[in-house]
């Protein structure tokens, strides 16, 4: 809890935040009551409350994340990095940080906080976790909302493919009070295929196989599809006044960081 | 264009096989890449890519046509290929080396070298020049073509058999040589290289005659000047005086065969004692008789030299062993000697003694005659029993006869070469009843009166009685008999010294074939040809060889060496000297290295492109510092 990540969350706190008109059984304490007299109407003051909200922050684990290309364009390396990137800026900030893996089911977390000192610890952490399981989003939304019922921020950094569908199981997220903040990571390969003939593609999760001829119209075709699902998962953030961005591993952790994400104002 | 290690169907096979193999595995793998993604949901989603359940399509050509290429490369590096054809092919050559007497001889300004260490650096420089790869065989020609080496394509080994080469004592026979050369050539298998004569081209003068020189398609020749001036001994001949069976006639050739006149000194030793010295005025070419007379019944070594001495002492010195005079001891018991004197006295050979039969011993060595006497004792030795008395003869009388008729001599018979019936008259004569073992030498009507029975001869009558003495028959009885009881005294012996090689010795008119034997100084038979009246055997080192023809012998004494008679020419197709190094180092290029190389390299290239090695699998990845700080 605590640091200098600001809330959007309006509650008993000490700092104004907003107007709303005023609904029957809202606290009269909070009606302006010179706005009322002025305009005769009743306008009731909304405070920030408690400026540090608990970052929780989900990092996909399943096998999606590592397929596709090897090195420092692998997501879940790069997904990896970026996490350790969040927690070493949120420990600046002497924010306190949840970093909950998660594929199948939700993993076994670390909480960090206290300062850049505290970072090794979730180094470590970080380093052990491997790519392993099928995405639930489904099922991991419904262990995480039982486990962690206070509303905070909640950073996915996923692929968000889950052949069953996130779209669902983020806005269950959402609808409990959560903040969203969605990174979704792709390859270049993942995007935009470069190779045309035949191809035997075989399912990092879930095996199954699928003998095509690619070509370049299927390969238009198919960049397409995909930026219409990047499309779906954008609206889910922003129609929760969430955050969102988009990141290939083709782009250097720290220009994601001080570009993309900055630019986006999903970090501040 | 060819292979060395295949043949066209071979690598037509084998090329074919591995790049249906290569084919078709490229159409199993690599027509459809399988390949490991994050989702399918948007290939299917689209509906769009229609899947493709099997489609036999080559993806990636230039994948297959850098294997295809390399796999050819390397298959090619592997049969060793080469440009060129026939020229290019491993070839076999036949070296044939001169190692004739005449190579033994020194250089006329370094006495040290002999033309036979000039072959040897001819031998050794061609070689050089020889491709690697082709093999080579040496042959070593004298008289006889002998095979020093297989077919090596080591050449070390024919080198180190060129080195080893020494000239031998014949003359060289060219033609055969060649033609031996050219037979092993061709059953070789391989292809023709050259057949490499190195030596001067010194031949007899039988050779020259009768040459026929054998079609070579690729002869070289590699020339030794042998400008030598060499005066030598052809021949020394011994027989025994036809006057004084004591004294030896000795007859020495000698021949000049430089183009200079030369005098030279001809001397004669016999035990280390002179015996003469003749001087000889040599014309270019000339040969020269000079005789020579030793008296002596020792046996001895006889040495004939040639002064002064000159390039090839070889033929400067020639030996024999003159045999001893030897004799045959004759024992008579008679009582009439008289008769029987002269016919033993006549050859200086016979040692008669004449004993009564009352000083009888059986102990004799030699030829012991019975005249009309019959001891206690039989003779241990060869026995000539005369008349014997007819109750106690060797051998069963059947009758006595009076002028028996019809005497006949058997014939074919040592005992009675030269005997005609009508010579003979007898007085009377004993008939004897033979053993089936038995030969009978003469006979009467009555049955036979000359027995031979082992080491025993019964005369059943006496040739030195009454008219028959005065016949020539009786002298020639006794010197058949005396032939018959010893044999080796009484042949006809002729020693003569001349060079090793082939010998031809002439037989007297009459010979007997069956009668003819060549035999080694081991006494071992010699194979011998009879030709014109002559026997002619080969003798191929320094050698004592003995010619026995009925009642002569003739010992040759071999050792001088058989020089050549005329220089032969080359023929005008015949290639000269040393190839050049160029011809060898092109010949030699091979393109098997760069052939895999390229191979290989084309396999690299392809694997590298097409195949699973990627660069990133080798990117070092490392931590971003910023954060890592």
């Amino acid at each position: 809890m605590g640091g200098h990540n600001r809330s959007h969350f309006a509650g008993g706190g000490q700092e104004f935040l907003d107007h709303r008109q005023f609904h029957q059984g809202d606290d009269l304490r909070a009606v302006n009551w010179r706005a009322y007299m002025r305009l005769d109407k009743m306008f009731l003051k909304m405070f920030q409350i408690e400026p540090r909200v608990p970052v929780r922050l989900l990092l996909d684990t399943s096998v999606s994340m590592s397929a596709g290309a090897s090195g420092p364009e692998n997501k879940f390396e790069y997904a990896v990095r970026l996490a350790a990137s969040f927690c070493y800026v949120g420990l600046v900030h002497l924010d306190t940080f949840e970093v909950l893996p998660f594929a199948g089911e939700l993993h076994e977390g670390k909480t960090c906080g206290g300062g850049r000192q505290r970072f090794s610890p979730l180094s470590k952490f970080l380093e052990t976790v491997k790519p392993a399981g099928t995405t639930n989003f489904l099922k991991v939304a419904r262990q995480f909302l039982n486990e962690y019922p206070q509303r905070g921020l909640v950073i996915v950094i996923s692929d968000f493919l889950d052949e069953s569908g996130c779209e669902k199981a983020l806005q269950y997220i959402a609808d409990y009070g959560n903040e969203l903040m969605l990174i979704q990571l792709w390859s270049p390969e993942d995007r935009e295929p470069q190779d045309s003939g035949e191809f035997d593609f075989i399912d990092a999760e879930t095996a199954a196989r699928l003998r095509i001829h690619v070509d370049s119209d299927a390969r238009r075709k198919y960049t397409e599809a995909f930026d219409n699902f990047s499309a779906s998962i954008k609206t889910v953030a922003f129609r929760n006044n969430g955050r969102y961005a988009g990141l290939p591993t083709n782009v250097p952790v720290d220009e994601a960081i001080f570009g993309t994400l900055m630019k986006s104002q999903v970090i501040a | 264009m060819e292979f060395l290690n295949l043949t066209l169907g071979q690598f037509l096979f084998v090329f074919g096989s591995l790049s249906a193999l290569s084919v078709a595995l490229y159409l199993l793998d690599r027509t459809r890449r399988r390949r490991v993604v994050s989702t399918l949901r948007f290939w299917v989603r689209q509906g769009q890519p229609a899947a493709v359940s099997r489609r036999r399509r080559i993806q990636q050509p230039l994948s297959l046509f850098l294997q295809l290429l390399g796999m050819l490369l390397l298959l090619l590096a592997i049969a060793e290929f080469q440009f060129g054809g026939a020229l290019n092919k491993r070839r076999d050559h036949v070296l044939v080396l001169d190692t004739s007497a005449w190579m033994g001889a020194s250089l006329p300004n370094n006495s040290r070298n002999t033309l036979m260490d000039l072959a040897r650096a001819n031998a050794i420089g061609w070689l050089r020049a020889v491709p690697s790869s082709d093999r080579v065989l040496l042959v070593r020609a004298d008289g006889l073509a002998t095979p020093a080496t297989a077919w090596e394509s080591d050449h070390r080994k024919v080198a180190r058999a060129i080195l080893e080469s020494q000239p031998g004592a014949t003359a060289l026979n060219l033609s055969q040589n060649l033609e031996f050369a050219r037979g092993l050539q061709s059953q070789s298998g391989a292809t023709l290289g050259e057949i490499v004569y190195d030596g001067p081209g010194r031949i007899s003068a039988r050779e020259a005659n009768n040459m026929q020189m054998p079609a070579l398609p690729a002869f070289r020749v590699l020339p030794v000047d042998d400008a030598v001036e060499n005066s030598g001994i052809r021949s020394v001949g011994t027989r025994r005086s036809q006057t004084d069976a004591n004294t030896w006639d000795v007859l020495v050739r000698v021949r000049n065969y430089g183009v200079r006149s030369h005098v030279v000194n001809v001397t004669l030793n016999f035990g280390n004692a002179p015996q003469g010295n003749h001087q000889l005025e040599l014309a270019p070419g000339a040969e020269k008789e000079t005789s020579f007379t030793v008296r002596t019944q020792a046996a001895g070594l006889l040495e004939a030299r040639l002064y002064p001495k000159d390039a090839f002492a070889a033929d400067n010195h020639a030996a024999l062993e003159l045999p001893s005079q030897r004799s045959l001891h004759v024992t008579v018991y008679s009582n009439q000697p008289e008769a029987l004197r002269p016919a033993l006295a006549s050859d200086p050979r016979v040692n008669a003694e004449f004993k009564s039969p009352q000083a009888y011993s059986p102990d004799n060595d030699g030829l012991v005659i019975l005249d009309r006497f019959r001891p206690e004792t039989r003779p241990q030795g060869a026995s000539l029993w005369i008349d014997p008395p007819s109750d106690s003869s060797p051998v069963p009388i059947k009758q006595r006869v009076d002028k028996p008729e019809g005497l006949q001599w058997v014939p074919d018979l040592p005992l009675t070469q030269g005997l005609r019936a009508r010579n003979m008259q007898l007085e009377a004569a004993s008939v004897f009843e033979p053993a089936t073992t038995d030969t009978q030498i003469a006979e009467v009507a009555k049955g036979p009166v000359m027995i031979a029975r082992g080491n025993m001869l019964v005369l059943g009558f006496n040739p030195f009685a009454g008219a028959m003495r005065y016949e020539l028959a009786a002298p020639l009885l006794v010197g058949n008999i005396l032939r018959w009881a010893a044999p080796d005294v009484f042949r006809d012996v002729d020693v003569s010294t001349q060079s090793a090689g082939a010998v031809s010795s002439p037989l007297a008119v009459g010979f007997d074939r069956k009668t003819v034997q060549v035999l080694n100084d081991a006494g071992q038979v010699l194979p011998f040809n009879i030709r014109d009246r002559a026997v002619q055997f080969f003798a191929g080192d320094s050698s004592r060889v003995r010619v026995l023809a009925g009642n002569s012998e003739r010992v040759y004494s071999l050792t001088l060496p058989e020089m050549w008679d005329v220089k032969w020419n080359p023929p005008a197709s015949a290639r000269h000297g040393i190839p050049a190094w160029n011809d060898s180092i092109r010949r030699s290029r091979s393109l098997w290295p760069w052939l895999a190389v390229l191979g290989a390299a084309l396999l690299l290239a392809e694997w590298i492109l097409y195949g699973s090695y990627t660069t990133s699998r080798i990117h070092i990845v490392k931590a971003p510092e910023r954060f890592a700080a």
